[in-house]
């Protein structure tokens, strides 16, 4: 036996396609497989949102937002009581109506307003404060039980929870910090846009419908007090929940007229 | 190409001895048997998708040897030994190596 | 601002970082293959099998037990690509060419040693590899470890 230097061949463990190219192929498929998956999961929790019965809802949720809703003799603002009587009123124009709704009070100096599942509906301290006109309330109002009207709090929730699934299970794989997490944000706030619209409709009718006329309903949009214009609103519009001031004032000034509510009225002041 | 994890190949001389060849490949598993596997792990058993994609595995790193055993002229590859080892979560190397030699 | 134009601020210094260190990273590697190769060729005179027993015909002198380890990280681009193939399965080539060089590198670091100590033959050779570091919360691999050992022996010139 004897040796015999030779060197064997040095490609033999090494891959011949080129590492970009494997990549751009990998990215693809990734892409294209959590798109898939993320369809797939809002049409489910669409049916769900649609097929779940309030009452049921309320029953299971309900319990979960007392902490809201419960105290009443707590510091409250005065006009709790006046926010309370309008929504009650608000509700008897909505015939279908399953829910029993809850006011609750935020004790908050930001101006915002929320639904949460089971019927309860959240203002905060610094929105009923800010409120001139009663008018402006109302629409406020209107608006979250529009939200209600459309089940958007249940498909946000269930949204959520699956994108936050597919993020998770892709960024946990090690595909990379910047994109999923995004791509989750543009996806939610998007859809988020066309569910306000519809909300405000929804709330536009109300107010129509207890007023008789829609006057001093967006008088709250033109005092927000976010800079309306420049850059900085712009692009933030698209990364938050509701549509620029501006936007939203076109529009609903546009719905009126096509819908044909009077646009003047007298305004009626909110009690103190 | 005669394979033998034995110092000589039986019934036969070796005339020549090359060097060292070796064939490894790194596999990683799908998100598909990963879920067989977690369902598996509550009843026991063997785990066949894993099985198949380790032979599977192997099979190409004994071929990348015998690859580079052919390179320099080889006829037989003895001291044939086998390695796995894990390299990340999910993923595995294969590795066989031997001495590349030629018999007669 | 053209909300897509945001998205594109946001996702560019990823997509820079990857290839960035896509092109580092395979630079840096192929500068390593083209060594090793060198290296290879000098070396190439130093017996090394993984036989037990030494030739006959040889008259062993001294043995001795040389080894010799190589730890080579990955970069971000081989991570993240790994990091896909984790979901589809399949070979996963960015860490093949990293285990062929740290294995290379590690024979080549054993015959060295035992040449520069005077050792004409290797035998006995055996590799081991491990993962090494850890790179992330999520356990992706820094690093990986080969070991080559094996038993040096000074021949007599007979």
């Amino acid at each position: 036996m004897s040796f015999e230097p030779r060197l064997p061949r040095d490609d033999v463990n090494v891959s011949r396609t080129h590492p970009l190219v494997e990549a751009g192929w990998l990215i693809l498929g990734a892409a294209v497989a959590g798109l898939l998956l993320a369809l797939l999961a809002f049409a489910a929790t669409e049916l769900v949102s649609r097929w779940l019965p309030a009452d049921l809802e309320a029953r299971w949720f309900g319990g979960l937002f007392e902490s809201f809703v419960g105290d009443e003799t707590s510091e409250e603002p005065a006009r709790a009581e006046a926010a309370r009587a309008l929504l009650a009123r608000l509700g008897a124009h909505w015939p279908e109506n399953p829910y029993t709704f809850h006011l609750g009070v935020l004790d908050d100096s930001a101006l915002n307003a929320f639904a949460l599942p089971g019927g309860t509906i959240v203002v905060t301290r610094g929105l009923l404060e800010a409120a001139e006109s009663e008018n402006e309330l109302a629409f406020v109002l209107g608006h979250e039980l529009g939200h209600f009207a459309a089940r958007d709090h249940l498909r946000a929730i269930g949204r959520g929870l699956i994108l936050s699934l597919v993020m998770r299970s892709m960024v946990g794989a090690g595909a990379g910090d910047a994109v999923p997490a995004l791509s989750a944000e543009l996806a939610s706030r998007g859809f988020a846009r066309d569910q306000e619209r519809d909300a405000d409709a929804f709330a536009l009718g109300l107010v129509a419908a207890e007023y008789g006329h829609v006057a001093g309903a967006d008088d709250f949009f033109g005092r927000l007090p976010d800079a309306d214009a420049g850059l900085g609103a712009r692009a933030a519009a698209w990364f938050a929940t509701h549509p620029v001031s501006e936007s939203r004032i076109a529009a609903l000034h546009d719905l009126a007229r096509r819908r044909g509510y009077p646009t003047d009225g007298p305004v009626a002041v909110l009690s103190q | 190409m005669i394979l033998s994890n034995t110092e000589t190949v039986p019934g036969r001389t070796i005339r020549e001895f090359y060097g060292v060849v070796s064939g490894s490949t790194v596999r990683a598993k799908h998100i598909g048997r990963d879920i067989m596997a977690g369902l598996k792990n509550i009843v026991g058993g063997e785990l066949k998708g894993y099985t198949e994609l380790l032979k599977e595995a192997r099979q190409e790193a004994v071929d990348r040897m015998i690859q580079q055993a052919q390179s320099v002229g080889a006829n037989a590859v003895v001291n044939v030994r086998f390695s796995t080892s894990n390299i990340t979560q999910g993923a595995a190397e294969l590795f066989a190596y031997g001495t590349a030699v030629r018999v007669e | 601002m053209d909300p897509w134009l945001v998205v594109l601020l946001q996702v560019a210094p990823f997509v820079l970082l990857l290839l960035g260190t896509y092109g580092i990273g395979s630079a840096l590697e192929r500068r390593h293959f083209r060594l090793l190769r060198a290296r290879e060729l000098r070396s190439r005179n130093l017996p090394v099998a993984t036989l037990r027993e030494p030739l006959p015909g040889w008259q062993v002198e001294d043995c001795a037990l040389v080894t010799g380890s190589c730890v080579i990280s990955l970069d971000y681009f081989k991570r993240f690509v790994a990091g896909l193939r984790l979901l589809v399965g399949g070979r996963i080539a960015s860490y093949e060419t990293l285990l062929d060089r740290a294995r290379r590198e590690a024979i080549l670091r054993m015959k060295e040693s035992a040449h520069a100590a005077g050792y004409r033959a290797v035998i006995g050779v055996r590799l081991e590899t491990s993962q090494i570091a850890q790179a992330t919360r999520q356990g992706g691999t820094a690093g990986v470890e080969v070991l080559a050992w094996g038993t040096a022996l000074r021949l007599r010139r007979s």
